[in-house]
């Protein structure tokens, strides 16, 4: 009987042993009880299971990977099972446990990739996710459960989508404080789901340190980027804007390139201008500090903020406007180098709504045309769905769709 | 047990629930119980490791599919040839596919043909100088003939060359060493060469003939799975029905995409993106399965891990 990756109870003590019966001598038992602490970041965990999933209100950890799968299981049972699994992994990895690196022979391939060494640590990971419009289609009888208002990303007049970034039949961002965590943590899930899952699209995420600077962290633009983002400790407010009455949520993912070069070349009073900031300390313009109300009362004409910079546009804060606020959960990102040679990099937009039409697109639809646009180009991303956390150890996301 | 595309210990632990244990026990890192690595690919007792002997009748076997597979690719090259001589493209193209994915589904013997595969298969991103290098020759210089220059009287030479070395490739068959080992890890290296070259594209750019090679490939894992079948099944049936399970998935999309083909399968790079996904996912999941093959039926007396203590657990 092959028992792949079983799960033993009884932890250390039992794998000690398992090992110490496979290895000359006994002292194995003696190595593993010699663990030292672990350091704050890499101890960090946060529950897999829970009312909502992880990965949404989490304060964002410094380092992400989303990625879009698109589902190749033949049958219905194929793909719960997938996602039954993809949920048990995640918990797994999210908690954290002893690997063995390498196996005595005969047991077939290496159970872990030991990227992390031979103790898993949780790393803070948070694994969430979603599904897309696609996937309810008729392939897997879940037309009839499309959650109302999700639909693939439409491209909006600015965008220049590119399919092989766009879309996906299953979502999963992943978020930890060590970057190896979610390599570790990416090959192991993909290894876990490799005949039902197929890898659509990759982008990997960054945050600059908090002790850098106080305040929201900056963009590759160089400007701070998140300052007015809703209180997520405020759990009315995020019942209005984040939750769907059942617990999931709407994320939209946008990979947003920008043209770096191009930027660089801008003065940074024209910067300032289009984003409606000051480059040094995030101020609105004409304001002294971060998080002072840009108080666009008293500039009726734009002539302090003008009319169409990026923060005004994105949330006038009138009472009409309040309702449209979205929860932003992004990261820097860095790819490669394009044909020209001009550098891949940009923003990694993730954002949770409640409604996409009501919050997402009413944002888009009045930013369209903004001045910033000719730097910074959506080429990707989507739509999806995220349902509410496993309930517990035998339950899994997604498994509502199933029922 | 419907799971048959998931890994196997995974859906066995998640059938009995298992994963419940780990989060029931108590907090904090260093006391956490863990998923564990147990002895996953079981050995039943009363089999003893398999010797290099038990490989003689599974080679056997393979090296008369090898000889019959390069007495059809010497036919294949000889209607190439004919095709060329009366410059009919179309001809010369449809026979170079027949002798290619006969040529790939001899796949587990590569490495035991020495330069002869070199000059059959070489593929120009190892010669320096890439296609202008003068060693660049075989099937694929007859790919950038025909595909690359739309020509067929630049692969009239070339095309004579192949038909040459394949023959010769052919009456050497018999006394090609193959090493059961290397024979034991072919069982999923045929299929990680089809994920590295054919479906990243990169060994036929011109034809983009990477289905074409896919099928000769799961053709090749086939026989080597099947020759090996008695080795497998007596140390643990379930490796064996899992990878089957698995390239069973992958024949049934290759003969998809063949009946949509008229018969013919598409090119590679003209395939849709969720095509692509799923034959790509589908021969992963297979390599997947297969991998579990090698280690079963290792060959090679036993040998005591020396590794120190602290490589095994966390320090």
């Amino acid at each position: 009987m092959i028992r792949r990756r079983a799960f033993l109870a009884g932890g250390l003590a039992a794998g000690a042993a398992a090992a110490a019966g496979r290895l000359a001598g006994g002292a194995a038992v003696a190595a593993a009880t010699q663990a030292p602490a672990a350091d704050a970041a890499l101890g960090e965990r946060f529950a897999f299971d829970g009312t909502h999933q992880a990965g949404i209100l989490t304060p964002r950890q410094p380092y992400a990977i989303v990625v879009a799968f698109d589902a190749i299981a033949d049958t219905r049972g194929q793909l719960a099972d997938a996602l039954a699994a993809l949920s048990a992994r995640a918990r797994a990895l999210a908690h954290g446990y002893d690997a063995l690196l390498g196996a005595p022979g005969g047991e077939g391939p290496t159970p872990d990739s030991g990227v992390l060494g031979a103790r898993v640590t949780p790393d803070g990971l948070t694994v969430t996710i979603g599904f897309g419009a696609s996937l309810f289609d008729d392939r897997y009888g879940l037309a009839h459960r499309r959650p109302r208002g999700l639909k693939a990303m439409p491209a909006f007049p600015d965008d220049a989508i590119e399919p092989a970034r766009t879309h996906g039949d299953v979502l999963v961002q992943l978020c930890a404080n060590t970057h190896e965590k979610l390599l570790h943590a990416l090959r192991d899930l993909m290894r876990t789901t490799r005949g039902a899952l197929a890898p659509r699209w990759k982008v990997e995420g960054f945050l600059p340190p908090p002790q850098r600077e106080p305040g929201a962290g900056r963009n590759l633009l160089g400007f701070k980027d998140g300052t007015a983002n809703p209180d997520v400790a405020d759990a009315g407010l995020m019942d209005e804007l984040v939750w769907t009455p059942e617990g999931g949520t709407f994320a939209v993912v946008r990979i947003i390139r920008n043209r770096v070069e191009f930027w660089d070349r801008v003065a940074r009073g024209e910067q300032e201008l289009m984003i409606g900031r000051d480059k040094a300390h995030g101020a609105p313009l004409g304001r002294a500090a971060e998080h002072d109300d840009p108080d666009y009362a008293s500039d009726p004409n734009g002539e302090r903020i003008p009319l169409d910079a990026h923060i005004r546009l994105a949330r006038p804060r009138t009472p009409q406007s309040e309702g449209s606020r979205i929860l932003r959960r992004g990261y820097n990102c860095s790819d490669g180098v394009d044909d020209a040679g001009q550098l891949d990099m940009g923003l990694l937009f993730v954002a949770f709504n409640r409604d996409l039409a009501r919050q997402f697109e009413a944002v888009q639809k009045r930013l369209a045309g903004e001045p910033l646009v000719d730097y910074v180009v959506p080429v990707g991303g989507g739509y999806f769905y995220l349902p509410p956390g496993a309930r517990d150890a035998q339950d899994w996301v997604g498994s509502g769709l199933f029922v | 047990m419907r799971a048959t595309l998931l890994l196997p210990g995974l859906a066995l632990a998640l059938a009995a629930g298992a994963c419940g244990d780990v989060q029931r026990a108590a907090d904090g890192t260093a006391s956490a119980p863990a998923p564990r690595l147990e002895q996953r690919v079981a050995v039943s007792g009363d089999v003893p490791r398999a010797r290099p002997a038990d490989f003689r009748a599974p080679i056997a076997r393979y090296r008369a599919h090898v000889r019959r597979e390069l007495t059809a690719m010497a036919a294949d090259v000889a209607a190439l040839r004919a095709a060329l001589a009366r410059g009919d493209l179309a001809g010369a193209r449809g026979a170079w596919l027949a002798a290619d994915g006969r040529y790939e589904s001899i796949g587990a013997a590569y490495g035991a043909f020495g330069p002869l595969d070199a000059a059959i298969d070489g593929r120009p991103g190892v010669l320096q100088g890439g296609v202008r290098s003068a060693r660049f020759d075989g099937l694929h210089r007859v790919e950038l003939a025909l595909w690359g220059r739309r020509s067929t009287a630049d692969a009239r030479a070339p095309a004579a060359r192949l038909a040459r070395d394949v023959a010769r490739l052919r009456s050497h068959v018999g006394s090609i060493a193959i090493d059961p080992l290397d024979y034991a890890l072919r069982a999923h290296e045929v299929l990680e060469d089809t994920l590295q070259l054919q479906l990243a594209g990169v060994a036929s750019p011109w034809a983009s003939a990477a289905l074409v090679a896919l099928e000769g490939n799961v053709r090749g894992t086939d026989v080597v799975l099947g020759s090996l079948r008695p080795l497998v099944v007596r140390r643990n049936p379930r490796v064996l029905a899992q990878a089957q399970a698995a390239l069973a998935r992958l024949r049934a999309e290759l003969r998809r995409l063949h009946r949509r083909g008229g018969g013919a399968l598409p090119r590679w790079d003209a395939l849709p993106r969720r095509e692509r996904e799923r034959v790509a996912g589908l021969t992963a999941a297979a390599a997947e399965q297969l991998a579990f093959v090698p280690e079963l039926i290792d060959p090679r007396p036993p040998r005591r891990p020396q590794r120190a203590l602290g490589t095994e657990l966390a320090q």
